[in-house]
């Protein structure tokens, strides 16, 4: 059993093709299902998003269930398979669930360290989840992938600093003025990036939008979409005295606002500072302007060198995600291990016979006046009783080696028998109200099996029994 | 008493400079819980440190003011002191990393300076001195806090009109959180001092100290005094912001350093029992 992902993304397929692959949430649930109805896999995922679509599968025939997903996928697309062939990436094992975690921590995005990578992938976890797309193995997977987005940016800072323009023209406007809440805002010339510009400042709290432009009706219209209020072009002037932050983006071939008018400005604002902000190529703003006090003039070339600083800053943090990633694949391996049937019906053979050998040797002094042959006949007796007892599970468990339900069966028997290696039984303890979660343990065993355990002089050393007695304790 | 006294301020002094390593720290990771956790250390600090001011006073049997290490002890103590009821009123976050080092750059002066506990001389066993010097001790934090404030914001303004944000942002308080922490100290800092230089006139009358007014001391705060009534005076007129009022406040610093350690210990002809 293997966990499988194939897809594209932005950096191995073009903005076309990723197009043609996207999928909207119905689709995504849909393709999940006919994934699992062809019996390619037990459970199945598909993630969609501008940069990439990824299916996530785990099954039994790795390459099985990735010939499926590439077919499913170049059906979607309404192209051959070979077609797609050399835009697709695949990882299977080990490599799948370490793709899986990058890609939630933002270390696979176009831009590292984005925030909305973790509410898509949880998203459509949630949608596979809700479509009975996911089980165990995927619920435990992918809920661990989103811990692991949210630690990576708890620790890190991967995605503390700004790397666009436009939000690092914000911060800047932050660092100067503190908070923008009570400050205006003059937006000159009706360009794209001034626009994205005016909304990440509205979204810091800044209140009052002024737009001006030399045909009024382009500002009329931008102010609309921003919210703010169109101001004729003619009193420049007046509009800069009234404005703390300048965003200048128009067309024109010459300095629309000069040194000169910047003073004139300052004087009937009685020296406030204003930060003012070019983004226009040719300049609009006079670069003398930044020798005026109290104005500090930032333009195009200034914002991308802050952009292109912070990116260094996030690939430096990225190697710390990277050792995250690393450390937390450890940890979630050691339990897809344990959901193998061999091992566990290994394990669960091994800890009943411990109990029973540990049963014995307690009665040791109570069979020493039989002779050896009726000795051997109880030891005979205890592990026939022991053997049928367990037989029906083995087998019923080899019957479900590899089928959907594998993972479910593997799962509930390292519950039942507390077999360790599974983490999900303190998780689904979480779940379950805490008195009834007791009850259960008490049921388990504990009353009985540990409470004999603990009488018991110098009983047989052993994790499983070890584990077990724990429990009982515990819960007694 | 004594002793207990010296072991409150070496925890003190720990924790301060705990709380120091925390913030630096916290400048090369940006990590905002940190600055919390930094303040938190501080605080701490700063109780142990207000302990230890008291078991001194005990054990002097005077308020310890006297000399250059209680005196020394007294400003650091009263520079937290205003930083942390500053912090707590403008929520301005990342003063901690230049706060920190001035506060200890006079516990360990301090130190160096220690002297046991002793009697008062004459001349200060007196209320009014008393007074005066607690409340100058409130003003100097106050002031020493602005003129902090005012040199971040010269060299972040500066860094700013280099272009090299990298190295402020996210790092230092914005310039108009640190513009508002000079005015809120200084609007601090000026009455105390005032209240404070006219307790110091007042014992020097009823005591008849022969020509105090041209003492070069005096001469200095008179000065220092005008600066930051100036300051006050051109920020309420709204006229000046940022750039300028910093200056002041910085100018005002230094003449209150000159006070401290030129004009007390070498030019005074009365005051010398500061150290």
């Amino acid at each position: 059993m293997l966990v499988v992902v194939t897809g594209i993304s932005h950096k191995t397929a073009s903005l076309e093709l990723r197009e043609r692959l996207a999928l909207d949430e119905a689709g995504a649930l849909r393709m999940a299902r006919e994934l699992l109805d062809g019996g390619a896999a037990c459970e199945a995922l598909a993630l969609s998003t501008c940069n990439r679509t990824e299916l996530y599968l785990y099954g039994r025939d790795s390459p099985a269930a990735r010939r499926a997903a590439v077919e499913r996928l170049a059906q979607h697309a309404g192209a051959a398979a070979a077609e797609l062939e050399p835009s697709l990436y695949s990882y299977s094992g080990d490599a799948a669930i370490a793709h899986l975690f990058r890609v939630t921590s933002s270390l696979d995005s176009m831009v590292v360290g984005e925030a909305q990578i973790v509410a898509q992938m949880k998203a459509a976890y949630q949608q596979a989840c809700e479509g009975g797309c996911t089980s165990v193995v995927f619920n435990r997977l992918f809920r661990h992938a989103l811990e692991v987005g949210k630690r990576v940016r708890t620790e890190t800072a991967i995605g503390e600093r700004p790397v666009s323009v436009s939000s690092a023209a914000v911060e800047l406007a932050l660092q100067v003025f503190g908070k923008l809440k009570d400050h205006t805002v003059l937006i000159v010339g009706a360009g794209d990036t001034s626009e994205l510009t005016a909304t990440h400042l509205k979204a810091h709290g800044i209140e009052r939008i002024l737009v001006t432009n030399r045909t009024f009706a382009a500002a009329e219209e931008l102010a609309r979409r921003v919210g703010g209020r169109a101001v004729p072009f003619e009193d420049l002037e007046g509009h800069l005295a009234a404005a703390d932050i300048v965003i200048s983006s128009t067309s024109a071939p010459h300095f629309v606002v000069t040194r000169e008018l910047v003073e004139r400005a300052l004087k009937r604002r009685r020296h406030r500072p204003i930060f003012l902000i070019d983004i226009a190529v040719p300049r609009d703003l006079d670069p003398e302007i930044d020798r005026v006090r109290n104005a500090y003039l930032y333009d195009i070339d200034d914002l991308q060198r802050v952009v292109e600083q912070n990116r260094g800053e996030r690939e430096k943090e990225a190697h710390h995600a990277e050792r995250i990633v690393a450390e937390e694949l450890r940890s979630v391996n050691d339990w897809l291990r344990s959901l193998e049937v061999v091992p566990t019906i290994a394990t669960l053979r091994g800890a009943v016979e411990q109990i029973r050998r540990a049963e014995l040797e307690r009665l040791g002094g109570k069979l020493a006046d039989l002779s050896d042959e009726q000795r051997a006949r109880v030891d005979m007796l205890t592990a026939s009783i022991v053997n049928k007892i367990l037989h029906m599970p083995t087998v019923k468990m080899k019957e479900v080696a590899g089928s959907r339900d594998c993972a479910l069966y593997v799962d509930a028997v390292r519950t039942l028998f507390d077999l360790g290696g599974n983490g999900s039984a303190q998780e689904s303890h979480d779940d379950v109200p805490e008195g009834a979660a007791a009850e259960d343990a008490a049921d388990v065993g504990a009353s009985a099996v540990a409470h004999d355990l603990d009488t018991a002089a110098g009983g047989p050393p052993g994790a499983t029994i070890h584990h077990l007695r724990g429990t009982g304790t515990d819960d007694a | 008493m004594e002793h207990a006294s010296v072991i409150f301020l070496w925890i003190a002094y720990l924790l301060y400079a705990g709380a120091f390593a925390v913030f630096v720290v916290q400048f090369l990771t940006r990590s905002p819980t940190l600055t919390r956790v930094g303040l938190v250390v501080a605080a701490v600090g700063l109780v142990f440190q207000t302990v230890a001011i008291i078991f001194r006073g005990f054990s002097a049997g005077h308020v310890p003011f006297a000399g250059a290490y209680e005196s020394l002890v007294m400003v650091a103590w009263s520079v937290a002191l205003v930083w942390h009821v500053l912090e707590s009123f403008t929520r301005i976050r990342a003063v901690g990393l230049y706060v920190l080092p001035v506060v200890l750059i006079l516990l360990t002066v301090a130190w160096v300076e220690y002297k046991p506990p002793a009697q008062l001389v004459p001349a200060l066993r007196s209320d009014i001195v008393i007074l005066h010097v607690i409340v100058m001790l409130t003003a100097i934090g106050c002031l020493y806090v602005a003129g902090g404030a005012g040199i971040i914001y010269l060299i972040e303004e500066a860094l700013l009109r280099r272009r090299r944000a990298g190295g402020v942002l996210g790092r230092l308080p914005s310039l108009g959180a640190l513009e508002k922490l000079i005015y809120h100290a200084t609007l601090l800092g000026l009455p105390f001092l005032t209240a404070g230089m006219l307790a110091g006139i007042i014992r020097a009358e009823t005591f008849n100290v022969p020509s105090w007014w041209i003492d070069p001391m005096v001469l200095l705060a008179l000065f220092a005094w005008a600066l930051y009534a100036v300051l006050l005076w051109g920020r309420v007129r709204a006229d000046w912001v940022g750039g300028r009022l910093a200056w002041l406040a910085v100018t005002g610093l230094v003449v209150l350093l000159v006070i401290r350690f030129a004009a007390v210990p070498y030019f005074s002809g009365f005051h010398t029992y500061g150290g």
